[in-house]
């Protein structure tokens, strides 16, 4: 640990830190454009020259590109350093346009608050501004390249840190150009992270353009809700309505960047038919009224047909505390257990992983960027879990090696070694890899297998390997596959290695929502229960089956039965517009604080970033400000479902009272996983809800039984997401819908070309509940066998009695134009 | 008289072919080498020799080499360097055209004691009739058994790849020029050790052409003769002098490194021109500073220079005459070095672009008193710029303020460029719109 | 072409030849060009631009059949200070990088070419000239335009 002095004050620094980092730990925030600590030092900028007064360094030198090191003494205030940074600001300068005024990063920009601290203060240089023309890079980045430094940010980011190649710099000298070859959308979905890099407004984000001054934003942290990895943000909302979100460091999940679904997801919030107000039969009622007759009814159901004729459904969407509280209600009421999933397998898998992710296997998002294999097994890491894909790359940067088996044609931003596996052969794969790493000889018995060589040789390297992790998926998956993967990991470990396991799940919170999920198999499938009328009434709590439940028809027949369909959202989902009672519910960003589970358990908390209400200008865009007075929010009657359900339960004609203020403790005295909780002060990345101490590794019981195999002459169809398209909030968001691709169904050249299809021809495809029609891809990077369907917002997908279906060769048919 | 080493096979109007080498001592030492010398025992020989870099920073070539690490994995590269875009330098074409084996021979040699596989000549587009011969002489090394797989029946392998540039001075520092054979922007990486981490995260050694020519005359005559060359104590070799300017026969001419200034203006270069009085010089190309007429008598070598605060540099040594306005001169270097700038650092980038126009306008007459002290804060501080670039860019500003600053003064003080239209039928401002 | 990209273990080590190539067959570097030799060289055509634009030899505006390089080292400078570079201008009745009406001719500045002992000096089409005086540029012009002479490019 190398101790060095830094303006007279003397600190101790992990060896490899960088002089600029260890004076950030003083408290000393050296100037810098280039260097940003989640990209490294590049020593482009100069703006951090400091004076080396004593010690293995003399001089000035750049403290983003020097070691700390023993005997060490920094000087940042030195007369010549600091001249020198002046020149570099004035330098800077020189071309940088003074319109701020109109510049959507005045006001929190880098070059600014340099400049002012810099004390260049009066322009000098006599010469003209250089100009350049703009380019057009897709609805989430606004480009003003006059503006630009060229500290290297934005490149440094988009080539090396995220790997998309259609961004960089072109010409030389002081013509440089940031941009793409041509006008055109930025391809990468992380790009959005070069507009919070960017230390000055070049690249700017084009959804919150002239809005406002950070400092008109009222701004929380926050969480990103659309996907299982739980990045952060930080959000920004003014005028009652959420503007813009950031990423925002997490050490242990996102690092310091977000994707762009992420970023722009948040827009269901202001969603002009998101539900404001109580609806009773369609028409908006007093809330009291509404929580009455909801109170009412459902107990007047449950006294007539008995409390099992009751059911509530939650969901991996909702905080915890939701999640929680519907599950005390429903119990303090005598109810039965709420169900938090309206697709059956996808509870059993993510209780499947939750079961066997035990404390000392489970790995981070960040430590997967130390790793040195990834055997990534049934997931799509861009399109699933963003942030997973640039975590992959860190560990290949870092010289690891990712192998992903899965059907699909997955892309990642690096070179890494695919077997496109049908997610039966998953299984057979991962069994194969645990048996070979627990020293069985995989080529042995001759096995008919073709691919087994390849398996065999993936799991020679694999056992070669120091720290490798697992991850595995758990969209396209067996339900018993997550299980498998454990077992591998587990098999690795007792070979000595120091492997790691991650899950991915379908959900923000399907982590919370698995915790509290009953055990073993749980109830009967909820459709079951409404088909045979056991239900009557139903409460769905920010769930909208009609989103995921695979087959629409048999759905619509099952809620058709109801005699009463409450609805707690606050999105304007078809739940909501066929629910005979709704009671709008707030978004994460509101009032109230939340809390999420990861899918690596990791509980993280969201304060809220503003109060709610409608937003200005859905009320009087046209007159504002409003000319009527108020004593309250307008649009500021959701609440929180936790709120909503504690009123109901007061309003029962037995009332029941639901404190709000012990929820953990009550959680932690029926799981003492919930114990683990702490606050976020002791423990900013978060603190992990799994279980400390698991006795040593249990295995799977039996090897899991054989999958069926697929009959000659079918195509298993799998429904995958997409980053813009397939996830649920984003999808309600009209920053990111202008970014969506249009849906395609992907298959084999092998099975295209039995079928007699090529790319571009319209496929109709006969599923039980109908047909549907696609344009069809054909991609040679994924499995034989299979049909890969998004599940995109612009399909009506849902046609199959399950997610798991086989179409035969003569469904699937070619439209003629 | 001196005998010249280097440029023993100069001919009037050709090259030397492989046969005309050969019967001058050509590929002796590689067939010594290859069968008689461990790689470390030419790395020592070289060492021994006090061979110091030609390509402008005068480092000591054994010790370079002695820099790939003993554990080092393979393959290994080594880039001699032909880009020679130094303004006033043109002494690796000359050198190329006069005795191409000479330099191939020299470039095994060096991948002979590295154990490198692959050599890539880097060379300049303005080059390409040289890059062509070079490319044609590689192939008749190749046939002649001294270039491919085992060489000469030996274990050691080498191939010699010409690779082209496309033309930026940047491209010639040692770090950029990895980038450039890459294939990507040649910017410096000054963060990486080419002996450890160049080519393809590879171990590189960068060489100039000249360096490496040097190589095969140590090998076959030894260390002590190569010393022996020099005029300085510790100098060693013989040097390639560029002149060029304001003289009579300007030229690029071979001498015993540390031959003094004096000597070779009056001697090799024919004097100054008619009418011409020496004003200064600059030593060692475009990126060192302005030498005036009161160092006519220093030794032109690495220390010698260096005591008396100036740098050998690529010993090209430009000559200006009492009638050439210095400031214009630099003018038009720092118009040269802004537009070659790769952009990177901002001292470079942006401060280069400054300190051009603030000489232009004192050129033009618009100059003021308070533009010299910031041309003078600009210039030094271009020394922590990333590279050498910008530092070598703002030795003539120095220089020009060290020691014309009255030239300077008169150009604020006249509202206009003091030197008579008269001398200067040419002159004519040419200023490129920004 | 492909074969040379296909033997070359880096790829991309290939860039400039490529480059060079294409600007061979179409006189300079057009986007159609560039678009091609990314494709071969298995670079997205940003990565290509990064290093087009970033050289000196590589057009990718259309010029004359020759381009006329005229050093404006500080050696040729002491000797024309530029008017070399305006007498062609005037001569051609082009601006620097404009294409002479006859489409022959192209001129542009050019970093010091090496040449400095023949002081001032241009590069043609791979050729070095110098000392040059007015009546000497006159003639290689005349050259030029009138005889067939193969053309020395970068390969
Ligand atoms: C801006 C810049 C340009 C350079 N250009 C050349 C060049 O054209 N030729 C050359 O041999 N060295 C050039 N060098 C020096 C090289 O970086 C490197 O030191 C040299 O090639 C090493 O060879 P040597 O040790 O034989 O001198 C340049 C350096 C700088 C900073
Ligand atoms: S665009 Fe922004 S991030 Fe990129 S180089 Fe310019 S100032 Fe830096
Ligand atoms: S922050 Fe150190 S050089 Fe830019």
């Amino acid at each position: 640990m190398p101790k060095l002095i830094i303006d007279q004050r003397s600190i101790e620094v992990p060896a490899g830190t960088k002089v600029i980092a260890a004076a950030e730990k003083l408290g000393i925030m050296i100037p810098r454009f280039c260097y940003h600590p989640g990209l490294g030092s590049f020593g482009a900028c100069r703006m951090c020259a400091v004076k080396f007064l004593e010690g293995p360094v003399k001089g000035i030198e750049m403290s983003c590109m020097e070691d700390a090191r023993d005997g060490m003494v920094v000087s940042t205030t030195d007369p010549e350093a600091m001249e020198f940074r002046q020149y570099v600001i004035e330098w800077l300068m020189m071309h940088h346009p003074l319109d701020c005024p109109v510049c959507d990063e005045g006001g929190h920009c880098l070059l600014q608050d340099e400049t002012v601290s810099g004390g260049h203060g009066r322009r000098r240089y006599l010469g003209h501004k250089r100009t350049y023309h703009d380019q057009y890079l897709g609805v989430f980045v606004q480009h003003e390249m006059n503006r630009c430094i060229h500290c290297w940010r934005c490149r440094n980011f988009y080539q090396g840190f995220a790997g998309y190649r259609d961004y960089g710099a072109m010409q030389i000298g002081n013509r440089m150009y940031f941009g793409r070859y041509e006008d055109g959308p930025l391809e990468s979905p992380f790009a959005g992270n070069i507009i919070d890099l960017c230390p000055t407004g070049v690249l700017t984000d084009k959804p919150c353009r002239f809005v406002g001054r950070r400092w008109d934003f009222e701004r929380a942290p926050s969480l990103c809700l659309h996907c299982s990895l739980g990045c952060n943000t930080t959000g920004s909302a003014r005028y009652r309505q959420m503007w813009r979100q950031e990423g925002r460091f997490n050490e242990m999940v996102n690092g310091y960047f977000i994707c762009d679904r992420g970023r722009y997801g948040f827009a269901y919030e202001s969603h002009p038919e998101r539900p404001r107000r109580a609806r009773v039969a369609g028409l908006e009622v007093a809330w009291a009224e509404a929580i009455q007759t909801a109170a009412e009814k459902l107990s007047q159901i449950a006294a007539t047909a008995g409390p099992a004729a009751v059911a509530c459904l939650g969901s991996a969407r909702s905080s915890l505390e939701t999640q929680a509280t519907l599950q005390r209600f429903c119990r303090a009421l005598g109810w039965s257990e709420p169900r938090y999933f309206s697709v059956p397998s996808q509870e059993r898998q993510v209780k499947a992983a939750i079961a066997r992710l035990e404390a000392p296997l489970a790995v981070s998002l960040r430590e997967i960027e130390t790793a040195d294999f990834v055997l990534v097994v049934g997931a799509d890491p861009v399109n699933e879990a963003p942030m997973l894909a640039l975590a992959l790359r860190q560990a290949w940067l870092k010289g690891g090696a990712v192998a992903v088996l899965d059907p699909r044609p997955v892309f990642l931003p690096f070179e890494f070694e695919h077997l496109p596996l049908a997610p039966g052969d998953l299984e057979a794969a991962l069994e194969a890899l645990t048996a070979g790493a627990g020293g069985t000889d995989l080529l042995a018995g001759g096995s008919p297998w073709p691919l087994l060589p390849k398996i065999a040789a993936l799991g020679r390297r694999l056992t070669q390997t120091q720290r490798p992790v697992i991850v595995c998926g758990t969209g396209i998956v067996r339900e018993s596959t997550p299980g498998l993967a454990a077992d591998l990991v587990l098999r690795l470990r007792e070979a000595g290695l120091n492997a790691g396991l991650f899950y991915l799940l379908p959900g923000a919170n399907a982590f919370g929502a698995g915790l509290l999920s009953p055990a073993g198999e749980g109830l009967t499938p909820l459709m079951e229960d409404l088909e045979t009328g056991a239900v009557k009434a139903l409460m769905v709590v920010e769930n909208d089956p009609f989103w995921d439940y695979p087959d629409r028809g048999r759905l619509v027949r099952a809620l058709d039965k109801l005699e009463l369909l409450v609805a707690l959202d606050y999105l304007p989902s078809p739940t909501v517009q066929r629910a005979d009672i709704v009671f709008p519910t707030l978004t994460l960003f509101e009032r109230n604080h939340s809390s999420f589970v990861n899918q690596e358990g990791r509980l993280q908390l969201a304060p809220p970033v503003h109060l709610g209400g409608m937003p200005m200008a859905q009320i009087s865009p046209e007159k504002h400000p409003p000319r009527t007075f108020l004593s309250h929010i307008p649009g500021g009657e959701p609440r929180t479902p936790g709120e909503i359900l504690a009123e109901l339960a007061a309003a029962m004609p037995a009332p029941v009272t639901l404190p709000g203020d012990d929820l953990w403790d009550w959680l932690s005295r029926k799981n003492p996983v919930f114990a683990n909780i702490v606050s976020l002060f002791e423990s900013p990345p978060g603190a992990r809800l799994i279980p400390e101490a698991v006795p040593a590794g249990t295995f799977s019981p039996a090897a899991a039984p054989a999958a069926a195999e697929r009959p000659p002459d079918y195509l298993e169809l799998l429904l995958v997401d997409l980053i813009f398209g397939t996830e649920e909030l984003a999808s309600y968001s009209k920053h990111i819908q202008p970014a969506e691709e249009p849906p395609r169904l992907r298959m084999h050249p092998a099975d295209a070309a039995k079928l007699r299809l090529s790319s571009g021809d319209r496929v109709a495809l006969r599923l039980l509940g109908g047909t549907l029609e696609v344009d069809l891809q054909v991609a040679e990077n994924m499995a034989p066998g299979v049909l890969v369907l998004p599940r995109h917002r612009q399909l009506n997908w849902r046609l199959a009695p399950d997610y798991r279906v086989m179409v035969a060769y003569g469904d699937i048919v070619k439209v003629e134009a | 008289m001196f005998e010249e080493v280097l440029f023993k096979n100069r001919r009037p109007d050709r090259p030397a072919t492989l046969d005309e080498y050969r019967q001058s001592g050509g590929y002796e030492a590689l067939i010594e080498a290859v069968k008689q010398r461990t790689p470390d025992e030419v790395r020592q020989l070289v060492t021994d020799s006090g061979l110091r870099g030609r390509g402008g920073a005068g480092f000591p070539t054994g010790r370079k080499w002695g820099f790939i690490p003993a554990d080092a994995g393979f393959p290994r590269y080594v880039v001699p360097n032909t880009d020679e875009m130094e303004p006033g330098t043109f002494k690796d074409r000359v050198l190329v055209n006069i005795d191409p084996h000479l330099v191939i021979e020299g470039i095994i040699l060096s991948g002979y004691a590295v154990r490198a596989q692959t050599g890539f000549f880097f060379i300049r587009p303005s080059y390409e009739l040289d890059a062509q011969l070079i490319e044609r002489e590689v192939e008749v090394a190749r046939q002649a058994g001294f270039l491919g797989n085992n060489i000469l029946g030996s274990e050691f392998s080498f191939e010699l790849v010409v690779h082209r540039s496309a033309g930026r001075y940047i491209c010639g520092e040692a770090t950029a020029q990895v980038n450039a054979i890459q294939g990507n922007r040649a910017h410096p990486m000054k963060d990486r050790h080419m002996a450890s981490d160049g080519l393809w995260h590879r171990p590189t050694i960068v060489n100039n052409a000249e360096t490496l020519a040097c190589v095969p005359h140590i090998l076959r005559q030894g260390a002590e003769w190569f010393k022996g060359l020099a005029r300085t104590k510790t100098g060693a070799g013989t040097k390639l002098y560029c002149v060029s300017g304001k003289v009579n026969q300007p030229g690029c001419y071979e001498l015993p490194i540390g031959t003094p200034l004096r000597e070779i203006i009056e001697g090799s270069a024919g004097g100054m021109m008619p009418g011409s009085e020496l004003k200064a010089v600059m030593p060692g190309g475009a990126s060192t500073a302005y030498m005036p007429a009161k160092y006519y008598d220093v030794e032109m070598d690495f220390d010698p220079l260096k005591a008396v605060g100036h740098r050998l540099g690529t010993a090209a040594i430009m000559v200006f005459d009492q009638n050439t306005c210095l400031v214009a001169a630099t003018l038009n270097l720092m118009e040269y070095f802004a537009r070659e700038s790769c952009g990177y650092c901002t001292p470079c980038r942006e401060g280069l672009p400054y300190i051009r126009d603030l000489l232009w306008r004192i050129e033009a007459g618009e100059g003021r008193e308070e533009f010299i002290p910031m041309l003078q804060q600009m210039a030094r501080h271009m020394d922590s710029s990333y590279c050498a670039f910008a530092p070598g860019a703002a030795e003539s500003v120095l220089g020009l303020l060290k020691y014309f600053l009255d030239e300077i003064r008169e150009h604020i003080s006249q509202k206009k460029c003091p030197f008579a239209e008269a001398y200067r039928p040419h002159r004519k401002l040419w200023y490129p719109a920004e | 072409m492909q074969a040379e990209i296909a033997v070359a273990e880096h790829p991309r080590e290939q860039a400039i030849n490529i480059m060079y190539a294409v600007q061979g067959h179409y006189g300079y570097l057009p986007d159609e060009g560039l678009l091609e030799a990314a494709e071969l060289l298995d670079l997205t055509p940003l990565e290509l631009e990064e290093l087009a634009t970033f050289y000196d030899f590589i057009y990718r505006r259309p010029v004359g059949k020759y381009v006329i390089h005229v050093c404006d080292g500080v050696v040729c400078w002491m000797f024309h200070e530029n008017s070399v570079f305006e007498y062609l201008c005037q001569k051609l009745g082009v601006c620097a990088g404009e294409i002479s009406a006859d489409g022959l001719f192209t001129v542009l500045p050019t970093a010091c070419i090496g040449f400095c002992d023949h002081a001032p000096a241009m590069l043609v089409n791979g050729r070095l000239y110098g000392p040059l005086t007015p009546l000497l540029i006159d003639e290689i012009l005349e050259k030029l335009k009138t005889e067939y002479c193969d053309l020395v490019v970068c390969k």
